[in-house]
């Protein structure tokens, strides 16, 4: 067969394709469930106790934190361990998340930046989950969580901010 | 005024009014106009996934994904050009973004070649065999850039920088495309 009918047979068959494809499933709910964790969705925060709340709420995750650690190699293990660690860690998020909301943030892209490392969070988790007690893949992991947290603080910061204005 | 004036016709010439208020309420935050806004195009944004991709799970992820991020994006719509134009560009951009983070992740792990699916069995080797399995069965490059060229009609220039690529390497891998296709149509 020549190359005129290949060409003149591809030209055909990509005409008649259709554009539009539905998936097999509705993919909404998920759609639905990523907003819903959304900042934009949470409760607002009175203004003026703003402050303390952030302050409170650093204190009391870093409490939490600090115990989580220190208790975790007698009670949890393995997957469960990485369970308990990603499951403090969204909790501090999202209130740290809450606690700014009304809040400027210093860069436009701190959202994207906060994507790209839960992306490496989760490829981290999937390693773990062929080997559950890997203490380097364990650190990588709550590296990764700090760094989040430490990101979201920072792009909130007033003292950031005002550097950022000199 | 007169800007004012300016801006409605030029919303007005790219989308209907029904479409403009639905991206106007979106833009606003409500929820249920992006369920409507979701009906609407989920067919344009799947089917572009799924050809990028070449996996319908992939897909799947690659589609929820483009909503969840046009749900932060939209305020960046102004109603210069067809919505669905738009959204073609960052439904694009979005799924090449997230084949990279999801395959090279696993490349990295796995050294996995990205002739997997080029290797896989056809049904036949034929051109009455439905065009789009063959699609999907192009290596990575190859497919992402023939999707874009043959099919959504983007040029080399833009592909070249959607994929971080350069111009040169988005016309060999078109080329490469074309010539495998022609070998499992059977033209070879």
């Amino acid at each position: 067969m020549s190359k005129a009918n290949f060409e003149q047979t591809l030209a055909e068959q990509l005409a008649n394709v259709d554009k539009e494809l539905q998936p097999d499933k509705d993919l909404w709910p998920g759609i639905e469930l990523a907003l819903s964790s959304e900042i934009a969705d949470s409760p607002p925060v009175v203004a003026g106790n703003k402050m303390y709340l952030v302050a409170a709420t650093i204190a009391i995750f870093g409490l939490i934190g600090w115990l989580a650690v220190n208790q975790q190699p007698v009670s949890l293990t393995g997957v469960d361990l990485v369970a308990s660690l990603s499951k403090q860690h969204l909790e501090q998020k999202n209130a740290l998340l809450v606690s700014f909301q009304d809040q400027p943030a210093l860069t436009q892209n701190w959202q994207d930046q906060l994507i790209e490392l839960d992306d490496a969070a989760d490829a981290i988790k999937t390693a773990l989950e062929n080997e559950p007690n890997n203490m380097a893949l364990l650190k990588m992991l709550q590296s990764v969580h700090q760094q989040q947290i430490n990101l979201i603080e920072r792009v909130h910061s007033p003292k950031w901010q005002q550097m950022s204005q000199i | 005024m007169a800007n004012q004036g300016n801006v409605v016709a030029a919303q007005h010439k790219f989308a209907t009014k029904s479409e403009w208020d639905l991206i106007k309420a979106v833009q606003n935050g409500d929820k249920q106009a992006y369920n409507r806004l979701y009906q609407t195009y989920i067919g344009q944004v799947y089917g572009l996934c799924f050809r990028l991709t070449g996996e319908k799970m992939l897909a799947e992820d690659a589609a929820q994904e483009v909503f969840i991020q046009l749900w932060r994006k939209i305020g960046n719509f102004k109603g210069d050009s067809k919505f669905s134009t738009w959204l073609h560009t960052v439904t694009s951009n979005i799924t090449i973004s997230y084949i990279r983070k999801q395959k090279g992740w696993l490349q990295k792990m796995f050294n996995i070649e990205d002739s997997v699916a080029m290797n896989a069995e056809a049904d036949e080797s034929s051109s009455s065999v439905d065009i789009e399995s063959y699609v999907a069965r192009l290596p990575e490059r190859a497919r992402i850039v023939f999707v874009l060229h043959a099919i959504e009609g983007y040029r080399h220039e833009e592909i070249a920088t959607m994929t971080d690529m350069a111009v040169g390497s988005s016309k060999a891998q078109f080329h490469r495309a074309k010539h495998l296709l022609k070998e499992w149509m059977g033209y070879e």
